[in-house]
């Protein structure tokens, strides 16, 4: 049996306005071969980190701690082969423990932490390893008026070589893991974007989670030998 | 790849929506403007500076807000950044092709320089879109009256019809030494901009 191969049709997530007004309905085109290297963006590296960038928990080094439970979050970046993703840049954003972003386009109204801003940024090492620390984000009112709560998660965006990827960590066991509009496109494969809990020795965090991050698509792979 | 070394593959982390919240605390100037290096440096890309601009567009043709877009590009000589080209006399040594930028209302202007034919093809850069309520999307934007347009590989599997929506138009103004292109992106309904993709494709 001989299937034709043909692009994907995107999913439109339920009970979500702006998946609604955003999302292609159009199936996505293939690439010709011929113009299939130039969908290749590779990312350079930049040098942008910090010290103390990987530590949410904190304005700057040595400033008060932020409220909430402090948590690290760490885990291993490679490729569908398992090749390292080396030296990439995470750029990551959560809310603080009430649910509330410092976005200045965040007019939830919900409360601010004047110790906590849930901006960081880590570079992965020679083996793709990550580690950060934050505080345990606060589940936020997405759509009020049918009372839908985003789950508890953290964003994470991964940018190095040919592997891009913008995705959340969620947390287990959430109750609004379930009706999430993206979370339910996933299916089952969002155990995947799970992270999961380990005891730490650093004194300085209540626990951790282990989220190891797999850039999928052929682009991470293009220039693998 | 052969079937064998598909099914020994990762299981990848899915893609998932941007949000509404990405930080503009992350924000990098030099990634909005690849003609120039630092407004104090000498060096710079070769090539004839363009502005790309326009309104990134959703179902209702209202402007979708809290857009991040990525450019992705040869230089004048046509050359990518990669490491299959790592060893190409005609790498500029100033240009990395990378831009990046967020758009809080939906309008965007990316200045770059012009792209070099690259492999036959049409002068092109390709554009990443994230954006509340969806994932990674993508395509590329072409030049009014460039040259290859017309035996372009990617341009000419698409119907007469949804060729002119890849095609930037050229505004005919210059803006501090750039000339510029106007491109609107509309990411659902009737008009809807042509996406690729680079998961099956
Ligand atoms: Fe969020």
């Amino acid at each position: 049996m001989t299937m034709t191969l043909q692009g994907r049709l995107l999913e439109v997530g339920p009970t979500d306005n702006t998946s609604d007004q955003r999302t292609p309905r159009k199936r996505l085109r293939l690439i010709p071969q011929a113009a299939r290297e130039s969908f290749v963006p590779y990312i350079p590296q930049q040098a942008v980190t910090r010290q103390g960038e990987n530590d949410l928990t904190r304005i700057a080094p040595g400033a008060p701690r932020a409220q909430g439970t402090p948590i690290e979050v760490s885990g291993r970046v490679c490729t569908q082969t398992g090749q390292p993703v080396r030296h990439a840049l995470l750029e990551i954003w959560n809310a603080n423990m009430f649910g509330r972003y410092t976005h200045i386009e965040d007019h939830s109204g919900i409360q601010l932490d004047p110790n906590f801003l849930g901006l960081g940024r880590v570079t992965t090492d020679d083996e793709g390893r990550y580690t950060f620390w934050t505080i345990s984000p606060g589940a936020y009112l997405a759509r009020p008026d049918i009372g839908r709560y985003r789950p508890k998660h953290i964003h994470i965006s991964l940018s190095g070589g040919s592997s891009r990827l913008i995705t959340q960590m969620y947390f287990p066991g959430e109750e609004n893991n379930a009706t999430d509009p993206m979370a339910t496109l996933m299916g089952d494969a969002f155990e995947r974007n799970v992270g999961q809990v380990y005891e730490t020795p650093h004194i300085d965090v209540h626990h951790g989670y282990r989220f190891d991050i797999v850039v999928g698509g052929r682009n991470a792979t293009f220039f693998e030998d | 790849m052969s079937a064998n070394d598909k099914q020994n593959m990762l299981f990848p982390t899915n893609e998932d929506t941007v949000g509404p919240y990405f930080p503009i605390y992350f924000r990098d100037e030099r990634l909005e403007d690849l003609t120039s290096i630092h407004p104090g440096l000498i060096v710079a890309p070769e090539g004839k500076h363009i502005i790309l601009r326009g309104r990134v567009l959703d179902r209702h043709g209202d402007l979708a807000n809290g857009v991040v877009m990525e450019f992705w590009q040869a230089n004048a000589k046509g050359v990518y950044r990669t490491p299959a080209h790592a060893d190409n006399p005609d790498l500029d040594p100033w240009f990395n092709g990378y831009g990046r930028l967020r758009s809080k209302a939906g309008e965007y202007s990316f200045r770059t320089i012009f792209p070099g034919s690259s492999k036959g093809r049409a002068p092109n850069i390709t554009l990443t879109i994230f954006s509340d309520g969806i994932n990674r999307v993508v395509t590329q934007v072409f030049f009014e009256d460039a040259e290859g347009n017309d035996t372009d590989s990617l341009l000419s599997s698409l119907s007469e019809e949804d060729k002119p929506k890849l095609i930037a138009r050229h505004d005919g103004r210059t803006a501090d030494g750039a000339e510029v292109y106007l491109l609107d992106i509309i990411m659902a309904g009737d008009q809807e901009t042509p996406f690729f993709d680079d998961l099956v494709s």
